[in-house]
């Protein structure tokens, strides 16, 4: 699918922050129901375990260094400005996120924003040494016991250093460019030019709440504090987890400008490809229930679901990075997801369905169409959860949900709209989709949603069901 | 020259070639006018003011000013008129002087030589009557041609200080005095060239009795100023660029024009104004070879500069 090459393609490039290393001689293995175990014994000696592993984790990212522009590396704040500075870093955090849903953007436009994420060379080291400096209270050299003045990843307004803490740790830290977030958030106000780039962008869309919660996402994508928080959250929801992983952010050597977290190693997703099909399923399904648990549990969507962000292990095992773009929702925003849910997928009450679409703004209240032609309209984005059974996600399908979305010309699509606080999740969606078409990935996808839905709370549906069930007694145990 | 070119400014839409592609054909005269940098550092050079203005945002907004101010003077506008087709390839003239700008300015010296040659031979073949003014022209005169460097310096400075990076006075002198050797290229003689500000202040007021705006000059610069075929969105954010042309002209020259007094450019104004630039230049950056000629300028000046 064309999305995705687009997307790994963009792996390769100054797209985003992720540390992609991969190790050498690791292969997939098969999942280990012990694992579950073994995770919290790692995590008891956590500490241990990363001052051991922090000089090859050091090491291999390193090796992994992208290729960086260093030769035009911005020397000054006046050249971040000169470089990022009237819109073009708005733009890149436009590109970035649109291009989840290239479909809604002509050739020439996608190629303009890619252009431009190529044309933001790193920060000189002293550039770079100077923020960490303003952040931290003294010179990098000084706040950590290694630290390589070369950026070994590009980030979206920012770029990644390996270093290892006076503790030991072997870690990321993704310094800002100066001045971007003013910058930015200067450009953020121009509303109607904002608009009028949208409109260019992709003409077919609805932008009003698009251009609203890009503002809200790309504005709180400035403070690194944020997405400390973002993935503090996550990590202490995760913690021990059977599959998933996140990074522990490093308290103390976080702030506005700069983040710092536990440095990863794993395979990446073009790698994965080249794995057997069983791994791949199992990766598909620890990011189906990363996606869902973190919507339904920590009322958290990651809206960059890029394939650059997932870093994998054997057994299904994956490590989840870059929490830049988290859509966090009320109780209240998650009700009338869960109500469509429900009625579709469980009830089977088609008119109880558009009740609850029309109540969560979705479709236009009233509107002269047959309760089949929306159910028919809308059900594709439930094909894989309507109904029991092993399931195969294709790219085919990914494509035809994607067409779906950006149909304009059913006579349905006047009535639908996708309100604000939904915007992010609807597009990123489409792409979690297209992640698992990808993979090809097949599983019960319906009795793993049972297992999240809140409204189903289904007993495990799988060996990872199973691991999943164990450490949340533990956590529950543990809490209690 | 058939009269019927001097149309009125009522029917001639029909006339007109669109703009469409004004961008990509821009941008393809600029990187081809770019050199690898294997030869010699032209007549500038990567430490020269001329190469560091040339990068600036504000670089359209200079253009489009120059052209305005270039074509108040009636024989100027005369010889363009009659004699380069505009009105059939607008886009077309546009990146002829685009690419010869980039190549006059970051050329090899032999490059910009040659560039300079072409356009010479060509100005040997514009002459002709002002229907305006009833006096002959010819493009070639050095009267003409100095007109059209002072007005293209004069829109730099002026662009640069209200829209883009201002430059320190001695700064801007150097600009000037560097700019003479340009000047030389067309044909002036180097000791008619005004080499620091103060003359080229001097220069400005003495040619201003002569200027006016003649029909051929309203019907072009309307056309430049709304270029047919943008899609609405572009034509928009085109307005701002149009807008800040019109802000940075001298008073005399928006009256000559008949326009309006602009919004004035407060430091809110100047920033919405960037902002649309910074998205012109996103779209120019977009094209093929752009990105790749700015990353071999900028090298270049790196190695220019001292350490």
């Amino acid at each position: 699918m064309r999305l995705i090459r687009l997307l790994a393609a963009m792996v390769a490039g100054a797209a985003t922050l992720v540390l992609t290393l991969v190790l050498p001689g690791r292969q997939p293995g098969r999942l280990r129901l012990d694992r579950a175990r073994g995770a919290f014994g790692l995590a008891a000696r956590g500490g241990v375990r990363y001052a051991a592993n922090a000089p090859r984790l050091f090491a291999a990212a390193g090796e992994q260094r992208q290729l960086l522009r260093e030769d035009l590396a911005l020397q000054t704040a006046e050249d971040v400005a000169d470089t990022l500075g009237a819109m073009k870093g708005v733009m890149m955090k436009i590109g970035q996120m649109a291009s989840y849903v290239d479909d809604g953007l002509s050739p020439a436009v996608r190629h303009t924003l890619a252009r431009l994420q190529d044309s933001v060379p790193p920060m000189s080291p002293d550039l770079a040494a100077a923020v960490v400096e303003e952040e931290l209270g003294a010179p990098p050299e000084l706040v950590f016991a290694r630290w390589d003045p070369r950026p070994i990843a590009a980030a979206s307004i920012g770029q990644v250093h390996r270093a290892v803490t006076l503790d030991g740790r072997a870690v990321a830290v993704k310094v800002q460019y100066p001045g971007i977030a003013e910058t930015i958030a200067a450009d953020l106000r121009n509303v109607a030019l904002l608009r009028r780039m949208l409109r260019i962008a992709a003409p077919a869309q609805d932008i009003g709440a698009l251009l609203s919660e890009l503002r809200d996402r790309i504005g709180e994508e400035l403070d690194y504090r944020r997405e400390a928080a973002s993935q503090y959250l996550m990590a202490a929801y995760y913690h021990g987890h059977p599959t998933i992983t996140i990074p522990a952010i490093i308290d103390g050597l976080s702030a506005r400008r700069v983040i710092t977290s536990e440095l990863s190693s794993g395979a990446r997703f073009a790698e994965l490809a080249s794995w057997p099909q069983h791994e791949r399923d199992l990766a598909a399904e620890t990011i189906y229930r990363f996606t869902f648990r973190s919507l339904y549990e920590v009322r958290a969507f990651n809206g960059d679901p890029h394939p650059g962000n997932y870093l994998f292990h054997p057994g299904g095992k994956v490590t989840f990075l870059d929490f830049g773009l988290v859509r966090h929702f009320t109780p209240a925003e998650l009700q009338p997801l869960m109500a469509m849910a429900r009625t579709i997928c469980v009830e089977h009450d088609p008119e109880a369905f558009r009740a609850s679409l029309e109540k969560a703004g979705f479709l236009r209240p009233g509107a002269p169409l047959s309760t089949e032609a929306i159910v028919e309209h809308l059900a594709v984005f439930y094909d894989t959860i309507r109904e029991p059974g092993p399931l195969t996600i294709t790219s085919d399908y990914a494509s035809s949900v994607v067409r779906r979305f950006f149909d304009l010309r059913s006579p349905v699509a006047a009535y639908i709209a996708v309100p604000q606080p939904y915007v992010i999740l609807q597009r990123i969606n489409l792409g979690l989709f297209a992640v698992l078409g990808e993979l090809s990935a097949t599983a019960d996808w319906r009795a793993i949603a049972e297992e999240i839905w809140p409204f189903t709370h289904g007993p495990a549906a799988t060996a990872m069901g199973q691991a999943e069930a164990a450490w949340q007694a533990h956590r529950q145990a543990a809490a209690a | 020259m058939p009269a019927r070119e001097l149309v009125s400014l009522t029917d001639t839409a029909d006339l007109y070639a669109t703009a469409t592609g004004l961008i990509e054909r821009s941008a393809a005269a600029y990187a081809s006018g770019v050199p690898g940098g294997t030869g010699d550092d032209g007549f500038f050079g990567p430490a020269s003011v001329t190469w560091r203005m040339s990068a600036d945002l504000a670089s359209p907004v200079a253009g489009l000013r120059s052209l305005l101010m270039q074509a108040l003077h009636p024989l100027a506008m005369a010889g363009v008129d009659q004699h380069s087709g505009w009105r059939r390839d607008p886009v077309g003239r546009l990146a002829a002087t685009t690419a010869y700008l980039a190549t006059v300015t970051f050329g090899e010296r032999a490059a910009a030589r040659q560039a300079a040659a072409r356009v010479r031979r060509i100005h040997d073949h514009v002459r002709g009557t002002d229907a305006v003014t009833g006096r002959p022209y010819a493009a070639g005169d050095p009267a003409l041609l100095l007109w059209v460097h002072g007005a293209l310096v004069d829109s730099a400075l002026a662009a640069g200080s209200l829209v883009g990076t201002a430059l320190s006075a001695a700064d801007g002198n150097r600009y000037v005095a560097e700019m003479v050797t340009a000047a030389e290229l067309t044909g002036v003689p180097r000791h008619l060239v005004p080499s620091n500000i103060p003359e080229l202040d001097l220069y400005i007021a003495s040619v201003r009795p002569t200027l006016r705006c003649t029909p051929a000059a309203a019907e072009s610069m309307a056309y430049l100023l709304d270029p047919p075929g943008m899609d609405e969105d572009t034509a928009e954010i085109w307005q701002d660029l149009r807008d800040a042309a019109i802000a940075v002209l001298p008073r005399w020259a928006r009256q000559m024009y008949g326009y309006d007094a602009p919004p004035p450019l407060t430091p809110g104004r100047r920033t919405e104004i960037r902002q649309s630039l910074g998205v012109l230049d996103a779209l120019f950056l977009g094209q093929p070879g752009v990105l790749e000629a700015r990353q071999r300028i900028t090298l270049r000046m790196r190695a220019g500069r001292p350490a």
